[in-house]
């Protein structure tokens, strides 16, 4: 799983770290002091240009004081009332519809994929997680933008607005409302999704006596018997059983399934469970990560093989370049079952192609960091891309005839190092600080399925907020046009920032235009021309641009767990509240905003 | 609005000195996006209506007579002056509590039916559910709706979805009720109806603001009138003493004989009078159409002109 993002405790993240950055709350803070006295100023120079300096300053502060005091009587009978009413009208509206789309694309799902694919609950969940987050970010972005403009148009707001209804009501009714239906619609889709995935994966083989034979050990004696299962799924298992004909297949398409002899009737058969490890939810350990060079020195990141893409660092193999993962505050009773589960998803990339079926050698090396002197070799393993190595480390060990104690030797302290290297002279492996994990234990898939859920419910949550709010002030069409611009661009946040940071490389839109004309590479300095230098101007005007609306739109990629589900990792409870916060943090102003701006709207003009 | 009361009521209770409505140099001009003037539809307003009174506001198209009613419930911002309503600025919410509304056209939702109607609107007043039941089964009850309480009104007529339209503007039991063109789109007995209900408003205390082009139905039943002209006031008054014609004089009598009225003749000669008509007076269109109405009603089956003829 490619984790580009990694959010640090919610409390630093809050209040900021060691290191001095600024934590999220101050940012947030000093962003809305910009926001409010940049909307304060404008608003003042507008009005003084319409009435005068003092009436404006007195209109602004009866904005303010009625908004405080609208703020203050918020009833929640009338906010109920016109949720009631949003819920109806979505339902009048056809938002229901939403849910046979969804039934059609789990049909075509099932009749469509392909079962014998070699990660089939990844494909399931990926397709379900992703139709189902498009549909309902859909509907809540047309139910929300349209609906206020569409009473102001049929005039239906005239009998809302002359009861003592406040505009913070009436704002805070319609958010409450549509989040009310897209709730109920992603509770369906979450339903009928586990539902799907649970029923499409489940599954067992048929294993008769036909298909297997005795199993010889190494001695020539019989031990138990070995076969493989019927085909289903379009996959079947290698399967090995010991004299009482018990066992475990192999592992095919992520899942294993126990085995089980039954005697009925004076015969056996065989009773294939179901399958176990398809779909989980890992809950692992992250360890620092930090790197020697090939000459052995310690160095904050590896090499870059020429990907522009430069999450992954890497190390050169046969040689002392090496990378180090440092895990901390490890306790023997997190690891009840008496072993660590190490797993290892690492990138290969090859300067010669060698046996292509086969994959790089690596070493795993377990150190004592306050003494490197003690360590512990787990073996070599081959290393293939998109594979996830799976290795147990017991408690005890023998390392040069000496029995080490995990916990006692190599680390005294909960503190371990897990250092990889590569084997093969001019082969290269790749890691991030995500890709090498200590599992604590598996999670319950339906509890990080809700979690993904969930995180769709936030952006669900975080569209509605946005359409209602650009309905406040914009015609129906064109709050869609804007909630959608503000979706899209969400999607886009990194970017925005890249390009107005200038980190991305090439420049901006003019830059690459001139590049593009003048057939400049990249990494080359412009000629120093009228149309260069007009270019580069605007581009940097462009960036600060890039830099505000970056900081104004909320980042919907970032938002997203899906890939925690999708790849079987559970969804950190840390990170969900992280995001909560996210959304608190933008639907704060945005409802501010929708307040004061409704407020300040004339609804029969 | 099942009452059968008849024509122009009698004057209700003394009008009270206190001022419901108030509003000082009020002036309302509508503006294009880039803020250049388009329309001025209200010129410097000076009015005061007093609680317990039906005040009408009169004028042709584009008068201002609706921009006024707008801006006296806050839906539009005065370019100037100022608008108050119990004493409150008209941008007021709290206003709103006391005040009911039955806008031009019926404003509701048509996805739902009489009973969420009036259960909405009561909960926007913030009402127990309680008073919210029993207001809106009496309203419905009293606006003639009882049979079709449950049917969406989207399947309305106008006449019905008007007085659903009245039924949510009493829900609050209101102080005072804006009615802007109240009997639009009623038949003439609906039109009766709604007449009489303004008139046992005022007969309760209550005061009623109404506009409308129908001068016979403002003739009806307003107190005071003010007539507005491309925004700006032109008349304002009593509406019997701005009716009044001063030099004539109007008598009428029933069982005179020939004779007798040969010598009202000869006394308005006598004392130089000029006599400008001496005939048997006609009904209205609307009494003519009531009487039709009800006598078909009593004697189903009959010819009703024939009811007219004897009544002739």
């Amino acid at each position: 799983m490619d984790i580009e993002k990694q959010f640090p405790p919610l409390g630093e993240w809050l209040f900021g770290g060691e290191q001095g950055e600024l934590g999220a709350l101050w940012a947030w803070l000093l962003g809305i002091c910009a926001l409010l006295v940049a909307s304060l100023l404008a608003s003042w120079v507008f009005g003084t240009f319409l009435h005068g300096p003092g009436k404006a300053g007195d209109k602004i502060f009866k904005v303010i004081s009625g908004t405080v005091s609208d703020l203050l009587h918020i009833s929640p009978r009338r906010v109920f009332a016109l949720a009631r009413l949003a819920v109806k009208e979505s339902i009048r509206k056809q938002s229901v519809v939403g849910l046979a789309v969804f039934v059609v694309i789990l049909l075509r799902l099932a009749w469509f994929v392909d079962p014998g694919r070699s990660d089939p609950a990844r494909v399931y969940l990926d397709e379900v997680l992703w139709w189902t987050t498009l549909l309902v970010l859909a509907l809540s972005l047309l139910l929300s933008a349209v609906s206020l403009p569409a009473d102001i148009q049929n005039k239906t707001i005239f009998t809302i607005v002359t009861k003592p209804v406040r505009s913070s009501e009436i704002v805070l009714g319609r958010i409450l409302g549509f989040i009310m239906t897209g709730t109920v619609l992603l509770a369906v889709m979450g339903l009928m999704s586990y539902v799907f995935v649970v029923r499409m994966l489940d599954h067992t083989h048929d294993l008769t006596d036909g298909d297997l034979s005795a199993a010889t050990a190494t001695e020539g004696t019989e031990v138990g018997k070995t076969g493989v299962t019927q085909m289903a799924r379009g996959h079947m298992h290698e399967v090995r059983l010991d004299d009482d004909g018990n066992g475990l297949t192999n592992v095919a398409q992520g899942h294993v399934h126990q085995v089980a002899a039954v005697n009925a009737g004076g015969g056996v058969s065989y009773d294939v469970g179901p399958p176990e490890g398809e779909w989980v939810a890992r809950v692992p350990i992250y360890g620092k990560l930090t790197f020697r060079d090939r000459g052995g020195k310690p160095t904050d990141i590896g090499i870059n093989v020429g990907n522009e893409w430069m999450y992954r660092s890497y190390i050169e193999g046969g040689s002392k370049a090496a990378a180090t993962w440092t895990f901390q505050d490890l306790r023997r009773e997190d690891f009840p079952r008496g072993k660590l589960i190490l797993e290892l998803n690492i990138r290969v990339f090859r300067t010669y192609k060698g046996r292509i079926d086969q994959g790089i050698a690596g070493r795993l090396r377990l150190v004592n960091p306050k003494n490197p002197d003690v360590y512990h070799d787990l073996g070599i393993f081959f290393a293939k891309e998109y594979v996830i190595d799976r290795h147990e480390i017991p408690m005890e060990m023998e390392h040069d005839g000496k029995k080490l104690d995990l916990f006692r030797d190599l680390a005294p302290d909960g503190e371990l190092n897990i250092e990889l290297s590569c084997l093969p002279a001019a082969q290269y492996f790749g890691m991030a600080k995500p890709d090498m994990y200590l599992l604590k234990r598996e999670g319950p898939p339906w509890v990080n399925f809700a979690k993904g859920y969930f995180s769709i419910w936030l952006r669900m949550v975080l569209v509605t907020t946005f359409g209602v709010m650009f309905s406040t002030f914009l015609s129906g069409p064109v709050a869609a046009l804007a909630n959608l611009a503000a979706l899209i661009g969400g999607f886009f946040v990194d970017m925005m920032m890249r390009l107005g940071t200038g980190e991305e490389i090439g420049g901006g839109a003019f830059e690459s235009f001139i590049r593009m004309v003048q057939q400049a590479p990249m990494q080359s300095k412009l000629d120093s021309t009228v149309a260069t230098n007009v270019g580069l101007f605007l581009d940097q005007v462009a960036r600060g641009i890039f830099v505000v609306v970056s900081r104004l739109l909320p980042d919907f990629d970032a938002l997203s767990t899906s890939n925690y589900v999708r790849d079987g990792y559970d969804i950190p409870a840390n990170l969900l509240l992280i995001h909560v916060m996210m959304v608190l943090g933008f639907m704060l102003p945005a409802l501010l905003i929708a307040f004061v701006l409704f407020k300040v709207r004339e609804v029969a003009k | 609005m099942q009452s059968q009361a008849t024509a122009t009521a009698p004057a209700g209770p003394p009008v009270s000195t206190d001022v419901v409505i108030e509003t000082r140099n009020l002036s309302k001009i509508y503006r294009d996006f880039w803020g250049r003037q388009k329309v001025r539809a209200l010129k410097s307003l000076d009015l005061e209506i007093r609680r317990g009174e039906i005040f009408g506001l009169l004028g042709p198209n584009g008068s201002g007579k609706t921009t006024t009613i707008k801006l006296l419930l806050g839906l539009l911002f005065p370019s100037s002056g100022q608008a108050l309503v119990f004493g409150k600025d008209a941008s007021e919410v709290t206003k709103n509590e006391r005040i009911g509304y039955l806008p031009e056209e019926t404003y509701l939702y048509r996805f739902l039916n009489a009973e969420e109607t009036l259960d909405f609107y009561g909960r926007l007043f913030d009402m127990p559910a309680a008073t919210r039941r029993q207001r809106a089964a009496r309203l419905i009850e009293e606006v003639g709706l009882g049979w079709a309480k449950r049917r969406q009104l989207k399947e309305y007529s106008k006449g019905m979805a008007r007085r659903i339209g009245l039924a949510q503007a009493l829900i609050n039991d209101p102080e005072l009720i804006v009615l802007d063109e109240p009997t639009t789109g009623l038949d003439p007995i609906g039109c009766r109806e709604m007449k009489d209900l303004i008139l046992n408003l005022r007969a309760q205390g209550k005061t009623v603001l109404m506009c409308s082009h129908l001068l016979a139905d403002v003739q009806d039943v307003c107190d005071r009138i003010a007539i507005l002209h491309q925004g700006e006031l032109k008349e304002l008054g009593r509406v019997d003493s701005l009716l009044k014609v001063r030099g004539e004089t109007a008598i009428r009598a029933a069982g005179l004989s020939e004779a007798a009225q040969r010598e009202i003749r000869d006394v308005i000669a006598r004392h130089e009078g000029r006599l400008l008509s001496m005939d048997n007076p006609t009904t209205t269109l609307e009494e003519l159409f009531l009487t039709i109405v009800r006598d078909s009603e009593a004697r189903p089956g009959r010819r009703a002109v024939a009811a007219v003829d004897e009544r002739s």
